[in-house]
């Protein structure tokens, strides 16, 4: 389990703050790809094998929550970690409903969220193999 | 024989697809085990951080409520889910539970939602005070003042907070500025002018719709056709929801004066935008006004070119019981009454009948401020024989005062009055709002000793609040200079000014030379409970930077150094939020979160009706979780259990579970249900269970009378089997092992303990987590007991964050052999302490016993 190199895919508006933390993600051994838009993101989900994906609630066009919705629908096994600004009870419980892996306020701590994208990936992998 | 090896090949075969079924749903029981408890630690945090910050009373604003209730919402949720995951839905029922909890709370944290009429402008004579929700709290007091007590007003017309709401709707605003609030560190002066100019800034940008604008310019052109003037101008002022309520929002929010028809829709946005000024955030901010309850009215009166103007308290808020009214003019327009730019004429009227003017200061006014035909306002000198002259008269004081009284028997408390005298002669009321009275108990107002022999370095000026503070003198030059104000400084300026309201957290007295204690500072500095002398001449002269003084402000005397003697021995009245509105929030909210209900697992009453909170969810989905992983069977085969007793002598009944290469013999658990000690490798379980049954712990327990009586039968109990230990402790402990993990949890009464760790040989990847926690029930002696672990970690290397009585320790990227001495040290303190509680009598046995243990000493007798 060690060794496995754990592939996080951000999706997120913030031009800025997808490239900072995939410039991050890598410095620290992830292989990380940014999107800036829902559907690019589900590209991409077509085109590489995704461990986790750390998604914005709010976004033009294609909204978050439907972004789950298809990733869940799609990929079961991939694991999402909501991350928003716009911190509501009622999108956030929804987030989880859905099967959001867990869930975060902006501005997150990157030392929280990379423990959470662990966690995530461990729990992928617990329920991937051999599953 | 051939029938023989088949049946054994099959069995062989069987046994292994059981074998393969039943890790595989071993794992992913793990997984959703590992999730639920990543949660239940951080829902902890979330608990413990909410009850620390009622207790501490820190300061913080709506979106910390919001952010902290949601999260804790959240965890609950993915607890559950967890747990039912783990179960295949054993415990349904707690989405209701979950769901009636989630009601409450958002009954408390969202707004009502209450209707507005469609109207966008109403004029003035149409206004009165039950409409505040609609037009904001100034326009519906004026409106109220003009249309039932029939007192001259400047005619004009109120924006509706419906225009308000559509302007923010049709450009999003409110999601961005919450977006934006939450990047920001409030106690950030800069952070916080910034967040104020992108706010301000994104305002300005958005358009105000069509119909907003147009309802503008339709209302200002039917004043214009009614007043038959050429060059026709507005004031176009705030008007908050609250604004002029309980609260007092004094000078917070912008008027813009002389305001022409073409620049209407500028002015105002400006003057919605202003809603986000620094001082207006910081203001909310501190006083716990939620951002979601603000919205900006604006009321737009026609321009006065007022040959005088001034303000009118219809009470002494410095000394209510005077029976005194008071009031302050200068020449021109109103603003230079407020600002502080220069000192007013003030006249004291006698309340009772007939009213009597008791006393006129008339001052120097060497400039005034008019109406600027180009636009905006200028500052004029005021011709020579007027400087030095009274701006008003004895009739127009007694007038006046008429009024003021008028007003505060209408509206039946004590006003501060906004008042211009018309070219026409005419008394016209701008605004009336309730007083801001004195918040400090009268107790806190007692007389300073009067000292003998010390010389003051300045005197004189007025109380515009009354007290005492001392610290080193701060002086403020210019706006660069609020960035730069040391908490605890005297706040020392020239001229008072609203701006100070963002330093009214940190300031522990202000001096300024010029300002009125009618002006806008004096009553936020009352409000926020500041000593605060005005018209100290001279003062700015008189000290330097970082000179200490000590304010008498009840005295008018300004002392240099530390004058202890003097100094109030109690706090001001008004340095924590707890009355605020969003102190308020998040105290209903936390009676959702924060209490225990469900203590004793054994108990009957440990069901999940009885979640009546958060964290009595957290409670029972943790204890429940634990049985799901270790003490029910699997449903594939009822009959094999994961968890492995362990058979020894310890003083916890400890069951384990083997997730691979933790045990000498894999799958040990499709043979028997017990574990001998020798049979656990995993490295950090061997190291706690060597530290726990230390026997220079094991010999320790309080010494009562009988000593060597009562020792032999605790010994007795705790060498006892396990089963009569688990009814004596009342808990089960649980480890979760591989050869180089463990998850180790250990319940005892109310004691609850933590611990992950990993000890490979990759030293980047070593790490011990240790939490504790002391139980729900606010004890001293709990916080104490967490305080003394809290220092044998540190001192063991751990960062170490205490919080109530929880504890945290966190070490990372040890060698593994260290680690194993903390784990080992670790099982000694867990047995150390465990009697500890009745030990910790006062706030120096936390760390008397803390030092004693790390000098391997580990009597636990009391210190005395």
């Amino acid at each position: 389990m060690d060794k496995i190199e754990c592939r996080v895919l951000v999706i997120d508006d913030e031009q800025d703050f997808v490239e900072t933390l995939v410039r991050r993600l890598e410095r620290r051994g992830f292989k990380a790809y940014g999107a800036l838009r829902g559907r690019e993101g589900l590209d991409l989900l077509e085109r590489h094998e995704i461990d986790v994906v750390v998604l914005d609630i709010r976004m033009p066009e294609m909204d978050g929550l439907e972004v789950l919705e298809t990733i869940k629908r799609r990929w079961p096994f991939v694991e999402v970690i909501l991350l928003t600004g716009h911190g509501s009870l009622e999108s956030s419980l929804k987030g989880l409903e859905l099967g959001a892996y867990d869930y975060m306020l902006k501005p997150a701590d990157l030392a929280d969220l990379i423990r959470k994208i662990k966690e995530a990936h461990e729990r992928k992998l617990l329920r991937r193999e051999q599953g | 024989m051939g029938m023989f090896k088949y049946f054994s090949r099959k069995r062989h075969r069987d046994r292994a697809i059981l074998r393969e079924k039943i890790r595989r749903r071993l794992r992913e029981k793990y997984s959703n085990f590992l999730e639920l408890l990543s949660s239940n630690v951080e829902l902890a945090d979330i608990i413990s951080d909410i009850s620390e910050t009622l207790r501490s009373q820190k300061l913080f604003g709506m979106s910390y409520v919001r952010s902290r209730a949601t999260l804790a919402m959240s965890h609950a949720f993915r607890m559950i889910r967890a747990l039912n995951e783990m179960s295949d839905n054993r415990y349904i029922e707690l989405y209701d539970v979950f769901e009636t909890i989630k009601n409450a709370i958002e009954k408390v944290i969202t707004l009502r939602p209450f209707s507005l009429p469609e109207t966008l402008v109403f004029p003035l004579s149409h206004v009165d005070l039950t409409m505040d929700d609609w037009v904001g709290g100034k326009s519906a007091h004026l409106g109220e003042i003009a249309s039932r007590l029939k007192l001259p007003i400047p005619d004009g017309f109120a924006v509706s907070i419906r225009a308000f709401h559509i302007f923010f709707e049709k450009n999003d605003l409110k999601a961005e500025i919450s977006r934006l609030k939450q990047l920001t560190n409030f106690n950030d002066l800069s952070a916080l002018q910034s967040l104020s100019e992108q706010i301000q800034a994104l305002i300005m940008r958005s358009a105000v719709p069509d119909e907003v604008a147009n309802a503008l310019l339709a209302a200002f052109d039917e004043m214009a056709r009614a007043k038959k003037v050429q060059s026709f101008t507005v004031a176009v002022r705030s008007s908050a929801i609250g604004e002029d309520s309980e609260v007092s929002f004094a000078g917070q929010y912008v008027s813009l004066l002389n305001i022409p028809r073409e620049k209407i829709v500028d002015a105002y946005k400006i003057v919605v935008a202003s809603l986000y000024t620094p001082r207006a955030l910081a203001y909310r901010f501190y006083k716990g006004i939620p951002d979601e309850d603000v919205a900006m009215g604006v009321l737009c009166l026609e321009m006065i070119d007022s040959v005088a103007s001034g303000v009118l308290y219809t009470q002494d808020p410095t000394n209510p019981a005077s029976d005194r009214i008071i009031i302050s003019a200068v020449w021109g327009l109103g603003p230079y009454a407020v600002e502080g730019r220069i000192q007013p004429d003030r006249y004291i009227v006698t309340r009772t009948a007939p009213l009597t003017i008791a006393k006129t200061l008339v001052s120097e006014k060497p400039v005034q401020l008019v109406r600027n035909p180009a636009g905006g306002l200028a500052e004029l000198p005021v011709c020579a024989e007027k400087i030095k002259a009274s701006c008003l008269n004895p009739d127009q004081i007694i007038t006046l005062a008429e009024y003021g009284l008028h007003l505060e028997s209408h509206f039946g408390c004590p006003q501060d009055v906004e008042w211009a005298l018309g070219p026409d002669g005419r008394l016209l009321i701008l605004q009336s709002r309730p007083l801001q009275s004195l918040n400090i108990d009268r107790d806190d107002v007692i007389e300073t000793p009067e000292l003998q022999g010390l010389e003051p370095v300045a005197l004189g000026g007025e109380t515009a609040c009354p007290g005492t503070g001392a610290g080193r003198a701060f002086i403020i030059e210019s706006e660069d200079d609020l960035g730069k104000f040391p908490e605890g400084s005297v706040l020392i300026a020239r001229h008072s000014s609203p701006q100070f309201a963002v330093l009214m957290n940190k300031a522990s007295a202000i001096v300024c030379e010029y300002g009125s204690v009618t002006g806008h500072m004096a009553s936020i500095a009352r409000e926020f409970g500041i000593p605060t002398i005005l018209g100290v001449p001279g003062i700015t002269e008189k000290l330097e930077n970082g000179m200490e003084v000590t304010v008498d402000a009840t005295k008018k005397k300004i002392f240099p150094g530390i004058v202890k003697e003097i100094l109030q021995k109690k706090k001001r009245p008004i340095i924590t939020t707890s009355e605020s509105p969003v102190y308020n929030v998040l105290s209903r909210v936390s009676k959702f979160i924060l209490p225990l209900n469900l203590i004793n697992p054994r108990d009957a009453s440990f069901s999940t009706e009885n979640c009546r909170t958060i964290h009595d969810i957290m409670r029972f989905v943790h204890e429940k979780s634990y049985e799901e992983m270790f003490t029910l069977g699997d449903t594939l085969s009822k009959e094999v259990r994961f968890a492995l007793h362990v058979r020894a002598p310890l003083p916890i009944d400890l069951y384990i579970i083997d997730l691979g290469g933790g045990l000498t013999k894999e799958d040990l658990f499709l043979e028997r249900d017990f574990v001998e000690i020798d049979e656990i490798v995993n490295p950090p379980l061997r190291a706690i269970l060597a530290g726990m049954t230390d026997e220079r712990v094991r010999q320790t327990e309080p010494r009562p009378v009988d000593f060597r009586g009562f020792l032999s039968v605790m010994t007795e109990q705790m060498l006892s089997p396990p089963k009569l230990g688990a009814e004596r402790f009342g808990d089960r402990s649980y480890a979760m092992i591989s050869d180089k993990y463990l998850n180790f949890s250990s319940r005892v009464g109310y004691h609850y303990s933590l611990l992950d760790a990993y000890c490979g040989r990759t030293v980047h990847k070593n790490y011990v987590t240790f939490s504790f926690m002391g139980g729900a029930a606010d004890d001293v002696r709990r916080h104490r007991r967490a305080r003394c672990i809290g220092i044998i970690l540190k001192e063991l290397g751990f960062l170490v964050n205490i919080k109530g009585d929880q504890v945290v320790g966190r070490i990372v990227k040890y060698e593994a052999s260290y680690l194993l001495e903390c784990l080992r040290q670790i099982g000694l303190m867990l047995e150390y302490t465990r009697q500890m509680d009745m030990l910790m009598s006062t706030d120096k046995s936390a760390e008397f016993f803390a030092r004693r243990f790390l000098k391997q000493d580990y009597r636990l007798d009391d210190i005395s």
